[in-house]
This record gives C-alpha cells, sequence and structure tokens, in this order.
C-alpha cells in the first residue's frame, strides 16, 4: 500500500505509557475471564473455530488507483454466471492488545482524533480491544469479473465480524489509512458509527467528528443493556433492552454514500444469555440457530454498477457517475459476492439481512424449487427480537419483507421443508438486476433470474442437531416510555427553488402546527443545535414525511436509543405543506414495526406517513443525530443534530439558546414556556 | 497566448506546471470542452480552460431567477470574501446558467453587476450552446433521479466542488453554514502533511474541551 501509512512517522511513547499498557492488558483478560465466568471467552470465540468459510481479503500491498470509465452513455454492467461463488462469510475480528494504549482523554499527541473524554470510562473499562484499519484493497465481486477497488476496514468487504458478549465492554480501534490524495469517488476522512450502538457521543461516529488519514480514533463500546443508571445487576442495564445485530459503517458528513458504495462497513455481533453463540439448551436461552458461519449466516446486501472489465488494469472497477448521487444500478451483491449460494442442510437457519443501500428499499421472500413462496420467519428487527415473531408468506398477509437502508432483520429459514438435493431462492421483488444476455432461463417456475439475490443448495439431512420450533413468543419487551414532551421532525424535499434546498428536516414542539416548523429550511450543521433533550426523560416524537406517497421514502434513523411506534397514520387528503389533523388515517402496522411487538431505531416513512414513537434518553449525553438513512438524503444534508444534556440548568439554556438563534433568522421560538421543563 | 500570458502573470509557473491535472482525471469526456462564453462575452473552452488541473467551484443559476438564484449568489459572495486570497490563483468560481437560450453574455454581466459580483477576479459567468450546456449539467450535477434531472431548477441549490489536480469530486449545499461549506471546499485541497494534520487535530481539541467548559458536556464517572 503506498500512501500515508508509510510516510506517517508516531512519535515514540514513553516507556511508562508502555508499562501501563501491559498492567492494563493484564488486569483485562483477568477480568474477562472473571466476567464471563464458566461459559467465558471460550464459547464465545467457538463460532470463530467452527467458521469454515472466510470472506475474500483485499489485495495487501501498493493497490492502484481505479481509473474511472466514462459515464455517459451509462455502461451496463458486465455478465455474470448465477451461482457459482459461495456465499463469503465475513471473517472475525481477531482481538489485539492496542500500542499505544486506550486512554480516557483522547491521545492526540500519539495521533488520536480528538475527541471529547469517554463517557463511563472506569465504569466500563475496556476488556477486549481490536483495530480496524480503513485502507484500500481491491475485492472480486465474482467469478467472471476481475476485481474492483474498494475501501475496506482491514482491507476487506465487508468488514471484519466483531463477536462481543454482553458484559464484556470492548473497544474498536479504527486507524484511517485510506489514501490521500485518492482517484476514486470516496473521501478519505471517516467517521465510524455503530448503528445502534448505546454508546457515548465520543464514540457514536457523529458526521461532524470525522478524522484524516494518518489518524486514529478509539471508539469506546460499553456493550451494556440500556438503563445503566436505573438497573444494577450483571450485565448492567435493562437485559429487555438487549440488541444483538448491529452494524458499523462509515457516517462522513455529506460524503456517507460514497464511502459505504466502496465498502466501509461491517457487522458486529453482540451475545447474551437470550441469544449465545451457541444451540444447545443453557438457562434463557432463545436456541436459535446461532452458530456464526455455520447456521448463521449475516446477509450483507449492496445494490451496485460495474464499469466494463478492463484487462489492461486488471480490474472491473466499481461504476459511479462522477461527482453526482447513487448510480442508477444493475446488480446486488449479498455479503461482498453477485448471486451466490450456499449449501444448507435440512434444519433451521439464521440470515442476519441488512440493507447496506445505499440507496434503495429490498423486498424479498423465499420462493421454493416449485416456484411457490415458503415461508421465513422473522424473529428480530434492528437487532432486537420482537415479542411474537412475524411470518413472511403467501398466506400471513406478509408476502414480503420489506428491508430499508440500514434496516436488520433477523430471519430464520427451516430448510427442512425441502427434500435434499432442492434447491431454494431468496427473491427480491422489485426490477431484477442484469445477469446476462440473452436472460437464463427461470431457475424455477415463474422466478425470473434477476429477481433472484441467491440460491440455497440443500445438501443433506442436518449433522448439527436442528434447534427447536421457534418459541411464540420470543422476549418480553420493556414498558412502552412513558408520553412526555411532545416533538415533531418533518422530513421534507423542497423541489422548488424558493426557499432553495432539497432534502431537508423541520421541527416543531407543537403537533400539527405548520406556522411552529421552521420556515428557512437550514441543512445540517455539525455545530448547531436543533433540539436538546434531558438525561433519562423520555419524550413523544413525531415523525412525518411531507413527500407525496410514491414519491421519496424515508427510512429515518435515530441514534442512541431504540423506539417504540405507538401510532402510524397516513393523510387522507395529500398536502405536501403538512396534513390537516382531521386527515390522519391510522394504518395498521406490521408485527415488526408496532411498538407493543418490536423496538425499532430505523422507522421506515413513506409520503405523507405519520409515526409517532416514544423514546427514552439514558446513560449517555452528548451530540447525536436523527437522519433519513437513504444516504443520498442524508448526504444532502436531511440530517439534525440533537443532544442530550445531564441536567435541567443546561437544558433550559440550551432551548433559551435554540430559541434565539430562531428568532434571530426569523422563525417563530421553537419551544414554549412549558417546555422549558 | 493571451491567455497563458494572463496565468503565468501571477503565477510565476508555466500553466502546465500549475494546473496538473490528475493522472485518474476523466478530462473532457466528463467535463466536455464545449466553446463557451463568459459574462464578458469572452470564448472559452470549458475542459482546457476553465477546469484542467484547478480546483473549481460550480454552481447552476440564471438570469431571471428570483428564488433560489439570488439568495445563493448572496451566499457565494460571502464565501468569496472569505477565500479572496485564493480566488482566481488557486480557487475558480464558475457560475452557469441552466436557461443559455435565455442569458447572453450580456444578460450575465448584467445579474453579476447586479449582485455585485462583477469584476471580481476568478468568477466567470458562462453561457453556451444548450446542448453543450445541457450536457456538462448532465455529466456534473446529474442526481439519477428523473423527477430531479429534468428539472432544471432543482439543481440550483448544489455547489460543485471539483479539483481535476487531485481528481476530487465533491458538493455542498450553499445553505450550509460557512464553516461547512469551507470546510468542504479545503477537503478538494491538495493533501496536507501528517505534521500539518496532527496540528489541525490539536487544535481542535483545544477547541472541544473550550466548548466542554462552556456547555458542561461530559459525565466524569
Amino acid at each position: 500500500m503506498s500512501g500515508p501509512r508509510d510516510k506517517e512517522k508516531r512519535p515514540e511513547e514513553p516507556k511508562s505509557e508502555k508499562e501501563k499498557h501491559f498492567e492494563l492488558s493484564r488486569m483485562s483478560r483477568r477480568k474477562m475471564l472473571k466476567l464471563t465466568g464458566a461459559a467465558g471467552a471460550g464459547t464465545i470465540l467457538a463460532p470463530m473455530i467452527l467458521t469454515s468459510r472466510k470472506s475474500t481479503v483485499y489485495a495487501q500491498g501498493t493497490v492502484a488507483e481505479p481509473q474511472l470509465c466514462p459515464a455517459t452513455p451509462v455502461p451496463q454492467s458486465p455478465p455474470h454466471t448465477p451461482f457459482v461463488d459461495d456465499l463469503p462469510v465475513p471473517s472475525p475480528a481477531i482481538p489485539q492488545f492496542l500500542s499505544p494504549a486506550p486512554t480516557k482523554a483522547a491521545n492526540t499527541t500519539n495521533g488520536e482524533a480528538a475527541r471529547d473524554d469517554h463517557q463511563r470510562w472506569e465504569e466500563f473499562t475496556p476488556a477486549v480491544t481490536y483495530q480496524l484499519e480503513a485502507r484500500a484493497g481491491t475485492h472480486q465481486f465474482h467469478r467472471d469479473y476481475l476485481p474492483s477497488y474498494g475501501w475496506g476496514f482491514n482491507g476487506q468487504y465487508p468488514g471484519p465480524t466483531v463477536l462481543n458478549a454482553y458484559g464484556v465492554p470492548s473497544l474498536v480501534r479504527f486507524k484511517n489509512s485510506l489514501p490521500d490524495p485518492t482517484q476514486s469517488f470516496g473521501t478519505p476522512q471517516t467517521t465510524v458509527h455503530l448503528h445502534n450502538g448505546h454508546t457515548g457521543s465520543e464514540s457514536d461516529g457523529f458526521a461532524g467528528d470525522f478524522f484524516d488519514s494518518g489518524l486514529f480514533k478509539d471508539n469506546h463500546y460499553a456493550n451494556a443493556y440500556a438503563g445503566i443508571d436505573d438497573f444494577g445487576g450483571f450485565p448492567k442495564g435493562d437485559p429487555r433492552e438487549a440488541m444483538h445485530t448491529f452494524w458499523y459503517h462509515d457516517h462522513l458528513m455529506a460524503e456517507t454514500q460514497n464511502n459505504n458504495y466502496l465498502g466501509m462497513n461491517g457487522v458486529y455481533l453482540v451475545y447474551d444469555q437470550t441469544d449465545p453463540p451457541w444451540e444447545f439448551s443453557t438457562p434463557g436461552s432463545l436456541r436459535l440457530p446461532s452458530y456464526y458461519g455455520v447456521t448463521d449466516f449475516p446477509l450483507v446486501f449492496l445494490r451496485q454498477r460495474f464499469c466494463p472489465t478492463d484487462t489492461t488494469t486488471g480490474r472491473t472497477e466499481k461504476f459511479q457517475v462522477v461527482g453526482a448521487g447513487a448510480p442508477g444500478t444493475d446488480k446486488v451483491s449479498v455479503t461482498g459476492k453477485i448471486q451466490p449460494k450456499l449449501s444448507v442442510r435440512r434444519r433451521k437457519y439464521r440470515f442476519r439481512m441488512i440493507n447496506t443501500g445505499v440507496a434503495a428499499l429490498m423486498s424479498l421472500n423465499l420462493v421454493g424449487p416449485d416456484g411457490l413462496q415458503k415461508p421465513m420467519t422473522v424473529v428480530a428487527v434492528d437487532g432486537n427480537f420482537l415479542h411474537t415473531p412475524g411470518v413472511v408468506s403467501a398466506t400471513s398477509g406478509f408476502p414480503q419483507l420489506d428491508i430499508h437502508v440500514a434496516s436488520r432483520f433477523d430471519v430464520v429459514i427451516d430448510f427442512s421443508q425441502f427434500a435434499v438435493g432442492q434447491s431454494a431462492y431468496l427473491r427480491e421483488v422489485g426490477t431484477p438486476q442484469f445477469v446476462s444476455s440473452p436472460t437464463p432461463p427461470d431457475p424455477a417456475p415463474g422466478l425470473p433470474i434477476g429477481n433472484v439475490l441467491m440460491r440455497f443448495d440443500i445438501i443433506g439431512n442436518a449433522i448439527i442437531p436442528d434447534t427447536p420450533p421457534i418459541p411464540d413468543t420470543l422476549v418480553e419487551l420493556p414498558p412502552i416510555p412513558p408520553a412526555g414532551t411532545y416533538f415533531e421532525w418533518g422530513f421534507r424535499n423542497i423541489a422548488g427553488n424558493n426557499p432553495p434546498g432539497n432534502f431537508r428536516v423541520t421541527h416543531s414542539a407543537i403537533p400539527e402546527n405548520d406556522a411552529n416548523h421552521d420556515a428557512t429550511f437550514l441543512p445540517f450543521d455539525p455545530f448547531r443545535i436543533d433540539h436538546v433533550v434531558l438525561k433519562g426523560s423520555s419524550e413523544t416524537w413525531a415523525i412525518r414525511n411531507d413527500t407525496m406517497l410514491g414519491n421519496w421514502l424515508h427510512p429515518v434513523h435515530i441514534h442512541l436509543e431504540e423506539g417504540r411506534m405507538i401510532e402510524k397514520t397516513i393523510c387522507s387528503v395529500p398536502n405536501a405543506d403538512g396534513c390537516n389533523p382531521a386527515n390522519r388515517t391510522p394504518v395498521a402496522m406490521p408485527p415488526w414495526e408496532d411498538g407493543n411487538n418490536a423496538r425499532r431505531d430505523v422507522y421506515p416513512t413513506q409520503g405523507q406517513e405519520r409515526f409517532v414513537i416514544r423514546l427514552k434518553f439514558r446513560d449517555f449525553v452528548g451530540r447525536y443525530l436523527i437522519h433519513c438513512h437513504n444516504m443520498g438524503h442524508e448526504d444532502a444534508f436531511m440530517m439534525v443534530r440533537w443532544d442530550v444534556v445531564e441536567d435541567l440548568a443546561t437544558l433550559r439554556r440550551t432551548r433559551e439558546k435554540i430559541n434565539a438563534e430562531r428568532v434571530a433568522r426569523g422563525d417563530t421560538p421553537l419551544y414554549r414556556k412549558e417546555d422549558m421543563g | 497566448m493571451k491567455r497563458r500570458a494572463f496565468f503565468t502573470s501571477f503565477a510565476g509557473k508555466p500553466p502546465d506546471e500549475q494546473f496538473k491535472p490528475a493522472r485518474g482525471s476523466p478530462g473532457p469526456a466528463i467535463f466536455t470542452n464545449a466553446l463557451l462564453r463568459t459574462h464578458e462575452d469572452k470564448q472559452v473552452r470549458f475542459y482546457d480552460d476553465l477546469i484542467r488541473g484547478r480546483h473549481v467551484l460550480i454552481n447552476l443559476m440564471y438570469a431571471d431567477c428570483h428564488g433560489a438564484c439570488p439568495v445563493v449568489t448572496e451566499r457565494l459572495l460571502k464565501v468569496y470574501s472569505e477565500l479572496k486570497d485564493r480566488m482566481g490563483k488557486n480557487l475558480f468560481l464558475y457560475s452557469m446558467t441552466v436557461k443559455p437560450e435565455d442569458d447572453d453574455p450580456a444578460a450575465l454581466k448584467n445579474y453579476a453587476e447586479m449582485h455585485r459580483a462583477y469584476g471580481l477576479p476568478g468568477w466567470t459567468f458562462l453561457t453556451g450552446d444548450p446542448y453543450d450546456m445541457e450536457t456538462i449539467r448532465f455529466n456534473l450535477f446529474r442526481m439519477d433521479h428523473i423527477a430531479i434531472d429534468l428539472d432544471i431548477y432543482a439543481h440550483t441549490s448544489t455547489l460543485k466542488i471539483i479539483n481535476d489536480g487531485t481528481n476530487r469530486w465533491l458538493h455542498v449545499d450553499p445553505m450550509a453554514s460557512f464553516s461547512t461549506i469551507l470546510r468542504k471546499i479545503s477537503w478538494a485541497d491538495p493533501p496536507k502533511s501528517f505534521a500539518e494534520k496532527l496540528e489541525a487535530n490539536k487544535k481542535l481539541q483545544e477547541r472541544i474541551n473550550k466548548e466542554k467548559k462552556l456547555w458542561g458536556y461530559r459525565k466524569d464517572s
């Protein structure tokens, strides 16, 4: 690799620092063993040993920069042969000791990016540490393709999967070794968000907290349940707040789309007693398919387009419409391979589906060899177990599973419904991807090959005994937070040119009162606070999408806390300037949206729809974000900063400041007297 | 020849060295080398004379615009004054009309004068053949969304930041705060040395500490 890594010379660390580091590492090991007890570290590492397939590692050494192919006319991706590559499994991240040792305050003298001190550092001393280095590399997306240039963590796409356990705090050192300058369409600054970690602001990957190539940043993950302040015990926090499937990704202000499209994301799983990394019976275990890479696979979806294969450069480069938004895509990669296949046995498997975008929705269902739809069971959404699992089948009323950008769905498929030698298909309902010309025949009756994302080959009977049937009730959810201060977020697409702007978030503290929504439509500014909440308080938030139905859908993402949807309405008399409250008609919510059954962190809001959610802000303070996770919209600044503060005095002071700023730019004050706390 | 003399006069280097395109630059294939006219009624080649190896800001406007354009131009004027020392030397600002059939060089000159943007070195208003202007708009500002791409007004609120010398392509909303706009423009600057980055990082840490003191955003357990 040519670039900043070689040039950079880190100042020599003082000796005492090294000694401290050794002391810390000894302590951490002891602590970790003590904490994890009998079912300890060895068992956590078990899935690593069981992993049979590793994802392709980016080529090491010097990586030649890409050459962009002509953008007009837009090229068609090269053809590919379906179902030749095996589904890759991203290799687990290997814990390692870090030098210089992680510190509570930013170690700026040794090249750490500037940040606030880590919150709750003494309470959650990192017991396990990782280094994930963002760097350039190449990845082959299909056997018929040459490698494509990309950026990945540890040079790998998707990045290494971090396997953690609740109660074992971790620290991930994100090192930025991206090429600067670069000929690619990415931007070599980065900030990494663990989606949706219950994380201190300084480790949350706030969009404005990006750092330059050559620096590193330590993100501290407590791996504790939300509610640390209210619940003691071990692991700390409310166990009903458990989340299991996370993903980490670049969150660079205004350039998230390009950097993610280049491959800067990966999977992060956290296990606990309810969802351990094994399947045999242990107290409290749900006994779902859980051997990572054996019966439990992440499926990381990414829509792409490729340039024609260039044999002189030895590349099939990713296509990007130069300098513009999302490219119209004609290929979908699943965990880094186009139309892969997976050999399965007649038993249950778990798939953790993540739509990494960059912009479009994925609608999925399962099709059998006879061309008929087969059932699959949704057990978790956005990393949270459902109270009652939902079924996606032709008869359940949910014929397809809509996975919006950044949403995660844990889906269990029982392959014992098929005979040995048969194949099943994961179908994407929508525009088929381009396979080759002429189009190969349908793999199953009525199933166009372009609509197939991957194939499952049933190769035999189960060797590892099948898990018991999925229970009717998975988990008890924590109570829905009480109604608090009302706050409304309007997601708007301003199409005209007066006021200038395109994708904006407006806000109001008065329900359905357009006069109170700010009229200046300011874009995101990392230095401007648009809302402030008190730590430990709960609020009622409404998310409304004011575009017309069928136009933009906004998958809204809220950092820090999971929310509960208590109401979903649509405007029966569409109005782009806000709905008359009398016209709000209730819409039924599927089991993976209804707040009585599910907890979410991505709220997919269609045009003219409005969600009312309840949130409680706990344990951490600082700057957080609410934004549309269509990365093109996010980059166009459909994003807002909101803050959590520690005490009432700061809350009042900040709310008064927000009011004054709004009045100064010609808007009405945001907060009324009674909102001042 | 005259142009060459014009550039060498302030650069002190032959133009080929001062404005060297990046190896991966798409060149005229994307930018086109269309023959355009400036608000001073000079003929220029879009790639060769305006883009080649340069760090440029491009926005779209039209003279008879009463919505976004005046507001955006007003903001650009402030950005311009902020970066005055660089403008015309290693940073250029181009305002391109989306209505070339209406906007002749005189109309652009009129618009520039109206907004006090006339006679500022490095800020050029451009018009040309409607086909060429449309091609440039599509190649540089396309969003791959039919409703946005066919609406000529939709891009008036995007400021493109392109450095052909480092092949950096960025965009920013001109309504974003000045710190955001300036930061994004600086992302297309030639890369800084590691020492410079460390220094900037240290300054940022000082600012964070200051902000913390002011707002008490911290819980030390």
